[in-house]
């Protein structure tokens, strides 16, 4: 079995166990049932900022030792990133309209500046998309990759720096705000989505090597291999 | 040659090809005017509604098109003229500082114009205190938006749909801008300092201005 396969086995029974978590733990007093959904959406962008940071320091370490690994460890992670926050933005919104009455309010900063972390991700992922020289490509996204990550702590803080409905972290380092019950289903959850993206992660350089290769076999083949000449070609 | 005696000779060049090419005041100003008369007629000429909107149109005609100055054509070096700068020893990091002058100055202008025409059309409602704000702030986005478009303009160098991919870069990043912008003006109406949010617009100039200078090399090879 490869590690892969490994890493979505533990990754699915750590998930499960982190659901089973998630449901069975009591409601909570205000937002009743609806509250649950923040296993999934506060690890989902806890992940992404992680993802983000890695896709960061992949950039600064190509940029400084120009090694291939790197550039394919900083794309598969924003691309992991991606998928995560987009969970996290579709988890919140179902949440807002369940408890706010509201999917999308513009008077919270956190929403939009995820939203805009989002497009930035996905701009990334498109200047890859146009690139076909894998060194220059390499070189372009990683200065993006390396200025991108300073929308991370933005997001982070921007429900401390603006007045917002959202709520402020419930996990700091000073404590938490939620009852042990609660705190120890987000903790697992979180624990099983690490295991998640690292899967996916390992998945993703997989394949990120596998295109590698396949770009430079065609290359050899093209040098190799020559069309007929048109006098050779016999009709058949 | 001195670092900013470099970063000074790239502006003037600059600013010479635009004043040949007109890209900025003969195309991109009458654009943004253009999209000036759209609003209103787009919100069936509710005076009312103009009014209150006309410093944020404003301010979202700014970014839209300031990117677009900061990604004109002619300011989109040549690989040859970008070698030739090399082979003359220009340094990276001043010819980045050189384009971003040039690009904040242009951005200026059109900002100013954009501004005299939406005061005329709009007609806004403006706080006290308004001229003072409205200048420092307009300042510190146009610096922001210059280098930011001169990042986006190096990272998409020759690339087929540069204009568009250089915009969704450029659009994403430049909120901080924009939020700071808006804000400043509506702390003015609230009776607030403006302080937090000019800090906001200073810190990202100075962000951008740091990272632009730090990463002027890889961005100058990742051009060729």
């Amino acid at each position: 079995m490869t590690r892969t396969k490994i890493l979505f086995g533990l990754a699915g029974i750590a998930l499960a166990y982190g659901l089973w978590m998630a449901f069975t733990a009591p409601p909570d007093a205000l937002q009743g049932e609806y509250a649950r959904i923040i296993n999934i959406h506060v690890p989902s962008f806890w992940l992404a900022f992680l993802a983000f940071f890695v896709t960061a320091f992949g950039s600064i370490m190509w940029l400084s030792r120009k090694r291939q690994r790197w550039d394919r460890l900083a794309n598969s992670s924003a691309e992991v990133g991606v998928v995560f926050t987009a969970i996290g933005l579709v988890t919140g919104m179902i949440w807002g309209q369940a408890v706010w009455g509201i999917a999308w309010d513009w008077g919270d900063p956190r929403m939009a500046s995820t939203a805009v972390m989002f497009f930035v991700y996905l701009a990334y992922l498109a200047l890859r998309a146009a690139i076909d020289d894998p060194v220059i490509r390499a070189r372009r996204s990683a200065i993006l990759g390396a200025i991108a990550v300073i929308q991370v702590p933005l997001v982070y803080y921007s429900v401390n720096l603006f007045r917002t409905i959202h709520q402020t972290q419930s996990i700091r380092p000073d404590g938490s705000t939620l009852p042990d019950e609660m705190l120890v289903a987000m903790l697992v959850n979180v624990a099983a989505f690490t295991l998640l993206y690292i899967a996916l992660l390992s998945a993703r350089l997989e394949v990120a090597k596998a295109e590698e290769s396949a770009e430079t076999e065609s290359v050899l083949a093209g040098d190799a291999v020559k069309p007929p000449k048109i006098s050779e070609v016999k009709d058949v | 040659m001195s670092f900013w005696a470099q970063a000074w000779e790239v502006a003037r060049t600059d600013i010479r090809i635009e004043s040949r090419a007109g890209e900025v005041f003969k195309v991109v100003t009458p654009f943004a005017v253009v999209a000036l008369l759209v609003f209103p007629i787009a919100l069936g000429f509710q005076l009312s509604v103009v009014r209150e909107i006309g410093i944020g149109v404003f301010w979202a005609l700014s970014i839209l098109f300031g990117m677009q100055i900061a990604l004109r054509q002619s300011a989109a070096d040549s690989l040859e003229r970008r070698d030739v700068q090399a082979l003359l020893g220009v340094d990276p990091a001043a010819r980045f500082t050189g384009r971003v002058m040039s690009a904040t100055l242009l951005t200026l202008g059109f900002m100013g114009v954009l501004l005299v025409a939406m005061t005329l059309l709009y007609a806004p409602s403006l706080p006290d205190g308004w001229a003072v704000g409205l200048i420092v702030t307009s300042a510190l986005m146009a610096v922001g938006l210059a280098e930011l478009g001169t990042l986006a303009g190096e990272l998409t160098a020759g690339l087929r749909n540069r204009a568009n991919l250089a915009s969704l870069i450029v659009a994403p990043l430049a909120i901080p801008l924009v939020m700071g912008a808006s804000q400043s003006l509506e702390a003015l109406a609230r009776d607030e300092s403006i302080l937090p949010w000019v800090l906001l617009l200073a810190a990202s100039a100075l962000a951008l201005a740091v990272g632009g200078v730090a990463l002027a090399r890889p961005l100058e090879e990742a051009a060729q």
